[in-house]
């Protein structure tokens, strides 16, 4: 964790010059390429004393915007979630320690989620409990098979 | 491990009940055992607090801290108690205390058992935050939570020192009392006196806020120096007032008895023969068994290796247990009262610089105004908090974070979250409904260390550094 260092200066600026030295041209392409990684183990690669999850989240989304691919977006930032507080995937049993895990995945994803997709990522928790996925169901990125069926792309 | 699982709460249990049913060793005169501790003074255990290191790393040293803090409340407890019981025999002191002068000395004991009673409250207290850090699992967090209890278990202990002293000044009271050796009025005044002495210390401990406690720890080996020489002149006058009544014989009997629970026994110079200070001009020095002074041993390896622990993951501050130290060497007699302790003896006790940065972090700089403090858990959902378990110790109040200038600026700046700034309202608008969303994926209510898992985890995200301060009501 930071020391309180990450909102010192020009984040913005910083994050896209970390970015660039590790040789990639946006976010996104840099987020892509580690598709599973939590938000954490992101801001963790980008600057470990001075990048935090929140700055690489802000940083997508207002690239997603960019790019009209705010639904993407959501997706991705459920798989990131996911790894952090699901490492073995969506639980067999959903006994009370393990609700609690899905429970403080969904709750800080929705949290994060712009208001324009929250009401549908309130969907997608609300059809995963009724219908659980397979046990050890992972997204491996953005573009797993469930996760689109659950939050399709609608932008152009 | 789930935290809140039935596994980790016995383990947290087992804890408890492993220590308390283990005498830890004394802060006192050596203990005769703890030869086999390893006592390793500059043991790299890497980073107290900080980014990058390896989880296991983080989870094996706050399991140390842990068992290190119930140990050290352990063994305040146990000086408490006997305290405690010495006390009600003293109040019960028949033809002593107990009725001397028309039961005026009972007020002292009664003032003894009243500051008894805050040291056994905080020690309560910093039990339960211990046990309550065993029930979470994020390391950072449980660290937090043992942090929190730090001034309590400092105040603590300086309480209990001091009130050990003040049981040594009873007790020799109620000796000249019930022996008449000294006037009855003498007596009192000067119980009156120390009294006062004592009474902006103890006040200042039992406040709570830290920065009171903290300058209170490090004014009581001073403080213990003027009560040392107080108790030396008392027991002087009444050595000199038995001699008038033929009564040395009976005296010298009455003071061989006359045991001490304080650390006077240690800074008092010897009775017969009169002498100085034994400790002047004598150095420190850490070795296998403990801390020596001279050839005298201070502070067991256990009890340094307790403090070490607790001083490097941030829970005790250096000063206050320096100042413990000094009070165990009876070096309070010195002139450099106020100075700190060698080098090599304040690394031993787990003294760095990236310590005494923990303590100083917060502070913007000398004589700049410290950061406002913000509640981490929304003070307007106080009442949503409170059915969750954030009552007493751990009430919301106690969980403000400083915000520094970065972060500040984006208040006055309209807090445009877009520009990526954490603004306060942003924040308790986020923390409300990360929390509620998962109460609706639950199903039920959140047991507190789950809210306080969900905060911490946002409060990584944030870069809010998980260094707790208590509201003070700006």
């Amino acid at each position: 964790m930071s020391g309180g260092q990450a909102w010192r200066g020009n984040w913005r600026v910083r994050l896209y010059e970390r970015v660039r030295e590790r040789g990639y041209d946006s976010l996104t392409a840099f987020a892509n390429a580690r598709p599973t990684a939590s938000l954490v183990a992101l801001a963790e690669e980008l600057g470990p004393d001075d990048v935090v999850g929140v700055q690489v989240l802000n940083g997508l989304l207002s690239e997603a915007e960019q790019r009209k691919q705010v639904t993407r977006f959501v997706r991705d930032a459920l798989v990131r979630e996911m790894s952090e507080c699901l490492p073995d995937g969506w639980p067999a049993v959903l006994d009370d320690a393990n609700r609690f895990k899905v429970a403080k995945a969904f709750g800080s994803w929705i949290a994060d989620t712009p208001e324009t997709h929250k009401e549908r990522a309130r969907q997608v928790r609300t059809s995963l409990l009724a219908t659980p996925p397979p046990p050890g169901w992972r997204p491996l990125g953005p573009d797993d098979e469930l996760l689109l069926s659950l939050l399709p792309d609608e932008e152009v | 491990m789930r935290a809140n699982s039935p596994g980790a709460r016995g383990t947290g249990l087992l804890l408890v009940l492993a220590l308390l049913s283990n005498a830890c060793a004394s802060l006192g005169p050596p203990p005769g055992r703890g030869m086999s501790l390893h006592y390793t003074p500059r043991e790299a255990t890497g980073r107290a607090v900080g980014p990058g290191r390896v989880e296991r790393d983080a989870r094996s040293s706050t399991l140390a801290a842990h068992v290190a803090f119930l140990g050290a409340v352990n063994e305040v407890s146990t000086s408490s108690r006997h305290v405690s019981s010495e006390l009600s025999r003293l109040k019960a002191s028949v033809p002593g205390i107990a009725n001397a002068g028309n039961d005026i000395f009972v007020r002292y004991v009664d003032y003894g058992e009243r500051q008894q009673r805050w040291i056994d409250a905080e020690l309560a207290a910093a039990t339960r935050l211990a046990i309550a850090a065993s029930e979470v699992e994020d390391p950072d967090t449980q660290l937090a939570l043992l942090r929190l209890a730090g001034p309590r278990l400092e105040a603590a202990m300086m309480g209990s020192l001091l009130l050990a002293v003040w049981f040594d000044f009873l007790n020799l009271t109620d000796t000249a009392l019930s022996r008449h050796f000294q006037g009855v009025e003498t007596l009192f005044m000067n119980m009156d006196r120390v009294q006062k002495m004592l009474e902006p210390a103890m006040t200042a401990l039992s406040s709570l806020e830290p920065q009171q406690v903290e300058a209170a720890a490090q004014d009581v080996p001073a403080l213990l120096g003027h009560l040392t020489g107080e108790f030396s002149v008392l027991r002087e006058a009444i050595r000199k007032g038995a001699e008038v009544l033929q009564k040395a014989l009976a005296l010298k009997e009455a003071m061989e008895a006359l045991t001490l629970l304080s650390a006077l026994s240690v800074s008092l110079p010897r009775l017969l023969p009169r002498a100085g200070p034994a400790t002047l001009g004598m150095s420190f020095s850490v070795g296998a068994n403990g801390m020596m002074m001279g050839t005298r041993m201070v502070v067991s390896a256990e009890w340094v290796e307790m403090m070490r622990q607790l001083v490097r993951a941030g829970v005790l501050s250096v000063p206050a247990v320096s100042a413990a130290v000094r009070i165990q060497a009876g070096q309070v007699m010195m002139a450099e009262a106020h100075g700190e302790l060698p080098r090599g003896v304040r690394e031993a006790l787990g003294d760095s610089p990236e310590v005494r940065g923990m303590h100083v972090t917060g502070k913007a700089g000398a004589g700049m105004a410290e950061p406002p403090r913000h509640h981490v858990m929304p003070k307007e959902f106080r009442e949503w908090f409170e059915k969750r378990g954030f009552t007493g110790e751990m009430d919301i109040d106690e969980f403000c974070v400083r915000l520094e200038r970065a972060h500040h600026e984006a208040i006055h700046g309209g807090g445009d979250w877009r520009l990526g700034r954490i603004w306060p309202g942003e924040w308790n608008r986020m923390i409300m409904e990360a929390l509620y969303e998962a109460e609706i994926t639950a199903g039920r209510m959140l047991m507190r260390n789950e809210v306080l898992d969900i905060v911490a985890y946002r409060m990584e995200r944030y870069g809010i550094p998980m260094e707790f301060t208590r509201w003070r009501g700006q």
